[in-house]
């Protein structure tokens, strides 16, 4: 590969011109923002797709088990029985969810489940912008469906009230149930 | 009553002397703090910020930290020169503090001695011994090699160190450094007719000290740390110690013969204007606390210009540095020796005996000039790309 490299001039070896536009440089950086922050006080929010914590919604869950499916590493553990309802006046077959746990020390948040979900809007969404997710006990990182639904010990974000509850842009006209 | 000789000789300047020890401890503890704080700031990151208020703390965490640490000696090493090699750069770096003029004599001159920059050389000039020495007690060849490049070094930047400083003592005729800022205070800071001698001053003084960008002995991406890979706890703080101090003398030494030691101010139209000598004697002892404070400021913007060439400059490859020492320094203060004693001269038996001079502090005035020209002008530097820092910043919850 050829290289261009940037010719000097002779004034170049003692007039030190780079240099002093090197300080120029470092001393001007001085008084800019700076890119770090003071961490636990202050956070950064993640970006409207980043991927979190699992959120999850029994009410609008089918039960379908089309996101253990799609699951990877096979970490979403779903039981589910069948019940008779009454339903708008008439008696319906309907699957009722026993179980549905989620393995999240073993999750690599590729986001497949949320994908596969049929249930408009989706009933299981990482879009949570919640990051700290460590624990002291390994056993913790193990949430059933409750824990799913609601965590709300874990660290959030107040101002950021509606995309913690509902995950942005998965909303359509007049889908909601 | 104690005796007058045995005062005036041996109590005031000891208790002199304990003034100054306990100023340069400070200053050393700041400077481990500010030093880390004013890098991080030209990189664009936060530093240490978790101890106490801004992290303050942390200037008295890091030698306790250093204090408790366990002392280990390698097993091979030479006993005695591991241990005598921190303590050997500490004792000039400290005694040179009483030669140095904090502010208006007699009270804030620990000793007054008429040939105290003379002193002041050959002390600080020893300082070396104790890096040789404990790099190659270290029986570790990184530490050995970080040695010897601090003897190269030493041995090429004394020279031009020496040689820089004549052209000021050819001005003021003395080795007094009270005398030196008195003829700043009547005339004008040494660093407008001597900008040559006080930037070969600049450089020369960064090598001495092992500084960025010429800190080769102990270049990290190449020696690991050079002459102090093997030493931890207190031996490695002497040495931090050692070279923070030797920093601290050398600004001292800037200030004192390039920028007007403790004054601040100079002459208009033949009257003294601002805070000199002759105006800070009526206050008294204030105006001698005034002076020392102005001193001590001026000091630590030259701590900071340390940091500054850190934060800039890459390190020299080895070779570079002796060409730039040898080849350009040394003739370039040759030079600067042989054009002062000429301007000086062909102005002593004319009308005009200060004329040389006036040429010099031109010359200084229009460098300078043409210097903070060259900074001002070009492109208006562009914004920090948006990014991570300025993503929304979300407080505690």
């Amino acid at each position: 590969m050829h290289v261009e490299y940037p010719k000097y001039k002779w004034t170049d070896r003692f007039l030190l011109l780079d240099m002093l536009e090197g300080l120029k440089t470092t001393f001007r950086e001085l008084f800019k923002p700076k890119v770090t922050i003071r961490y636990p006080e202050e956070r950064l929010e993640p970006a409207d797709r980043f991927r979190g914590m699992f959120r999850f919604s029994f009410d609008r869950c089918i039960a379908c088990k089309l996101c253990a499916v799609a699951c990877p590493i096979d970490i979403i553990y779903i039981d589910v029985h069948d019940e008779t309802r009454e339903i708008d006046g008439k008696n319906k077959k309907i699957k009722v969810l026993d179980r549905y746990d989620i393995d999240v020390k073993r999750c690599m948040f590729c986001s497949l489940c949320e994908e596969a979900c049929p249930t408009k809007p989706k009933s299981i969404w990482l879009t949570t912008k919640t990051y700290e997710l460590a624990t002291h006990d390994r056993s913790d990182l193990y949430f059933n469906m409750q824990q799913l639904e609601y965590w709300d010990d874990r660290p959030r974000y107040e101002e950021l009230g509606a995309a913690f509850e509902e995950p942005s842009g998965h909303e359509l006209p007049g889908g909601a149930d | 009553m104690i005796p007058e000789p045995l005062m005036r000789y041996l109590v005031w300047p000891t208790v002199k002397f304990l003034v100054a020890f306990v100023i340069v401890q400070v200053v050393v503890a700041a400077m481990t703090y500010i030093e880390r704080r004013v890098l991080a700031f030209m990189q664009a990151r936060l530093g240490p910020n978790r101890v106490g208020p801004w992290g303050l703390f942390q200037a008295i965490a890091d030698p306790v930290k250093l204090m408790l640490k366990e002392d280990i000696v390698p097993a091979n090493a030479e006993k005695v020169g591991y241990f005598l090699g921190p303590m050997l750069p500490l004792i000039p770096a400290f005694v040179v503090f009483c030669l140095i003029p904090f502010g208006p004599p007699p009270t804030f001159v620990v000793t007054h001695v008429n040939v105290g920059l003379l002193l002041i050389l050959a002390l600080t000039s020893t300082g070396v011994y104790g890096i040789i020495l404990g790099g190659w007690a270290s029986n570790n060849k990184f530490s050995l090699m970080g040695g010897l490049r601090s003897a190269a070094q030493m041995v090429s930047y004394e020279v031009p160190f020496g040689l820089s400083i004549v052209g000021v003592l050819m001005l003021t005729g003395s080795f007094d450094l009270v005398r030196i800022v008195r003829y700043q205070e009547s005339h004008a800071w040494n660093v407008l007719p001597q900008l040559v001698g006080c930037f070969i001053f600049l450089v020369a003084m960064t090598a001495e000290n092992n500084r960025a960008p010429f800190d080769l002995p102990e270049a990290e991406s190449e020696l690991v740390a050079g002459f102090h890979t093997e030493y931890s706890g207190m031996k490695f703080a002497f040495y931090f110690l050692a070279e923070y101090a030797a920093m601290l003398v050398n600004s001292c030494l800037m200030v004192s013969l390039f920028f007007g030691g403790w004054s601040l101010g100079g002459v208009i139209m033949g009257r003294q204007v601002g805070l000199t000598t002759v105006n800070l004697q009526h206050l008294g002892l204030l105006g001698g606390v005034i002076g020392a404070t102005i001193f001590l400021v001026k000091v630590m913007l030259f701590m900071v210009a340390y940091i500054w060439f850190r934060g800039t400059f890459p390190r020299f490859r080895f070779d570079q540095f002796m060409d730039l020492g040898l080849k350009w320094m040394i003739p370039l203060s040759l030079v600067n020796i042989v054009v002062t004693g000429i301007l000086i001269l062909a102005g002593a038996g004319t009308r005009y005996p200060a004329m040389g001079e006036v040429v010099l502090t031109l010359f200084g005035i229009v460098v300078i000039a043409a210097v903070i020209l060259f900074l001002m002008k070009g492109p208006k530097p562009k914004a920090r790309p948006a990014g991570v820092a300025h993503a929304r910043r979300v407080s505690e919850v």
